[in-house]
């Protein structure tokens, strides 16, 4: 099962998603990323079915994209964000071939100077917190999270933060999941960061 | 033809019954248990599937018979003994069975044994570790070693094995010649020691907690609150885990109990003193 | 286990008091065994006085929720003045029905006073749409048949609103003790004819 986190931080939103792609028995990939950038203030970072995962996220980034020429360059905030992809897999789910896709949505929002962090499953369950994960990762993390997170935490303690929980995931997860790629979403839009 | 049926009838009935008669005649005469109880079988087939059929919430969603589950326990050693610690709720599917449930068992004031799984399967046969171990002390006048103890119970549930026993336990104790020595036990058969185990549906939320600090070195008094930090962390975000906490010490001159205590009143007064659990208002 | 109104977990209920009505719902969203959230409301707003409470699957809670907000919105356009507790309830069992080979897998409850003779008015749903109307109590949601046991023995006819609240929160509180998959938090509302008073309430944390 793939590794995806989020920390939601003063003024940014941490994503850290697993490199390894994994199929069957094998590790196909060890640098593999797990995110789209929507636009210049939200990520989303995504974990399911092999083959609906990315189709998944490229006809959203699609239609985020869509949105912004559309609306002469006006980003749809987080929430909108988070809400657009909320509904997309609601609907979806009473399809005929549910997405079957979970994700995490780290975002800015530029008028509020507030970060926002969602997370949404494959049924169109929707909510904000601040701090998430999906999968097996969620059941090793939760409780640390509960125990180290502060409200005002920066940069550098989110950091650490996930640096304890990649450390717990390697001690106890039962397979290697080759580390995480980090994306700050802060102020001045999206970047990696090394763990 | 009324007749030839009610022949073939009688006497295939007949048969069954004189068997069973058979069966149960040997078990109740095995020399040594004449007063300890017997299991019996159902007079059926294939008794593991059935039981399988009626109450393996996995296989089955729809079962009938829900046997109590879902449990956080504890066990680990540092430097000056051994920490144990315990939820208390028992979940019979979604209903909360009871809140108040006594997951260690004192097999003797040496030793410990933590309970997760089916609770009356834990709850019998570690009271019959109880008495085997006495009866060790009485033949070898020295008592048990952990290492031994645990070997019973662990041989005793491997020959079970596949006829829907569950338990996943800990047997926890100071000998001597070992030392404090933890041993996991579970119906599967497997057995084997070590110096950290979280057992039972809310393990991983208590290995979060426990390996990020956990050292070799803690303080006694450190160690206990670590123990029911751990579990406190589970009780939180697993919901078939609950109640109260209790909590053990086990040293070279036994175990001491260190209280129970309810999740209800310690749960605010933790938050408010580590300044954690910042996602409840408080 | 993968019966959809129990993936979430949460519960609702409903009281009639004298002159006034209470509802309320605990705060979790939870995966099965495990908790993710303690803001999950699952009581909304209609207009001034009249309220909707939705349990069951979390997903289809956001929906409805959404779907009913349009639909209310949509009518205080066209009729200039604020929905009736019955008038909910009505387009709630509709909108229930539409999708009646395909349903939401959602418990719905209302609750309200009449905005002009400020008659107390409560009913519950099944998920289709089929309205039971109630004097006294209506319970929804996985630990439902908890509610049921605690408003049995708590309730009595014609509360005061204070009397009202101790009540409703005594019944809640103590049947999400006994479910597994509710507690978390808990959110009360007690509506009198000129005062709606939302309380937070402070719950076991396991």
């Amino acid at each position: 099962m793939d590794i995806i986190l989020g920390v939601r931080l003063q003024d940014c939103t941490l994503v850290a998603t697993s490199k390894a792609a994994t199929r069957g028995i094998s590790v196909l990939k060890a640098n593999d990323d797990k995110t789209r950038i929507l636009n210049t203030h939200n990520l989303l970072a995504y974990t399911g079915e092999a083959g609906d995962t990315v189709q998944f996220a490229e006809y959203i980034q699609a239609n985020i994209q869509l949105y912004l020429m559309r609306e002469n360059d006006t980003e749809l905030s987080p929430k909108a964000t988070a809400l657009f992809v909320r509904n997309q897999l609601a609907t979806s789910l009473r399809s005929r071939k549910p997405y079957q896709v979970n994700v995490l949505i780290g975002g800015y929002d530029t008028k509020t100077d507030v970060p926002a962090l969602s997370w949404i499953d494959y049924l169109g369950t929707h909510v904000e917190l601040p701090y998430a994960a999906h999968g097996y990762a969620a059941f090793y993390c939760s409780s640390l999270f509960d125990r180290h997170y502060r409200k005002d935490m920066d940069l550098e303690a989110g950091l650490d933060l996930l640096r304890m929980c990649v450390k717990e995931l390697e001690m106890r997860m039962p397979i290697d999941f080759k580390g995480v790629y980090v994306k700050v979403v802060g102020k001045d839009g999206v970047r990696a960061i090394e763990l | 033809m009324n007749t030839i049926a009610s022949q073939f009838t009688q006497s295939a009935s007949s048969r069954l019954q004189s068997e069973y008669a058979d069966a149960q005649r040997d078990f109740s005469n095995a020399p040594q248990l004449n007063l300890a109880p017997t299991i019996e079988l159902p007079p059926i087939s294939q008794p593991t599937e059935f039981l399988r059929a009626h109450t393996d919430d996995a296989s089955n969603p729809d079962c009938k018979i829900k046997i109590a589950h879902g449990t956080t326990t504890l066990a680990f050693r540092f430097q000056g003994g051994i920490v144990v610690a315990v939820d208390s709720r028992a979940t019979a599917g979604n209903w909360i069975a009871s809140q108040t449930v006594n997951k260690v068992i004192r097999i003797n004031p040496f030793l410990l044994g933590t309970m997760a799984g089916g609770a009356a399967d834990c709850q019998y046969w570690e009271t019959w570790l109880g008495t085997q171990c006495r009866l060790h002390e009485l033949r070898e006048k020295e008592r048990i070693s952990v290492a031994a103890a645990s070997k019973i119970l662990g041989n005793l549930v491997y020959q079970y094995k596949g006829m829907g026993l569950s338990m996943g336990t800990m047997v926890c104790g100071y000998t001597k010649k070992e030392g404090p020595a933890i041993y996991y036990v579970d119906s599967d058969g497997t057995r084997m020691k070590g110096d950290l185990f979280c057992v039972g549906s809310g393990q991983t939320f208590a290995y979060g907690v426990l390996d990020s600090e956990y050292k070799w070195d803690l303080s006694v008094e450190e160690a206990l609150y670590l123990g029911k930090r751990s579990i406190l962390a589970a009780t939180h975000r697993d919901a078939y885990s609950g109640g109260s906490i209790n909590l053990y010490h086990v040293t070279e001159n036994g175990w001491i109990y260190h209280g129970n205590h309810n999740v209800g009143d310690i749960f605010y007064d933790i938050k408010e003193k580590e300044q954690s659990f910042n996602n409840v208002d408080a | 286990m993968s019966d959809p109104s129990s993936i979430n977990g949460g519960c609702a209920v409903a009281m009639v008091g004298k002159d006034c009505i209470a509802i309320a719902c605990d705060l979790r969203l939870g995966n099965q065994s495990l908790s993710l959230a303690n803001n999950f409301e699952k009581v909304f707003p209609f207009g001034d006085k009249t309220f909707l409470g939705l349990t069951g699957l979390a997903s289809d809670v956001l929906t409805l929720k959404e779907d009913f907000r349009l639909k209310h919105n949509l009518y205080k356009l066209r009729e200039e003045r604020e929905i009736e507790p019955e008038t909910l309830a009505n387009l709630v069992s509709s909108s229930l029905y539409e999708r009646r080979f395909g349903p939401y897998f959602v418990g719905p409850i209302v609750a309200g006073l009449h905005s002009k003779t400020n008659k107390p008015f409560i009913c519950g749903f099944d998920l289709i749409g089929c309205i039971d109307f109630a004097k006294d109590f209506i319970v929804s949601g996985t630990a439902s048949d908890q509610l049921y046991g605690m408003c049995e023995s708590l309730y009595e006819p014609d509360l005061e609103p204070e009397d009202l609240f101790e009540t409703i929160s005594q019944a809640l509180l103590n049947a999400v003790d006994r479910d597994a998959l509710s507690g978390w938090g808990a959110v009360v509302y007690i509506v009198t004819k000129d005062k709606v008073v939302k309380r937070v309430l402070r719950t076991r944390q396991d």
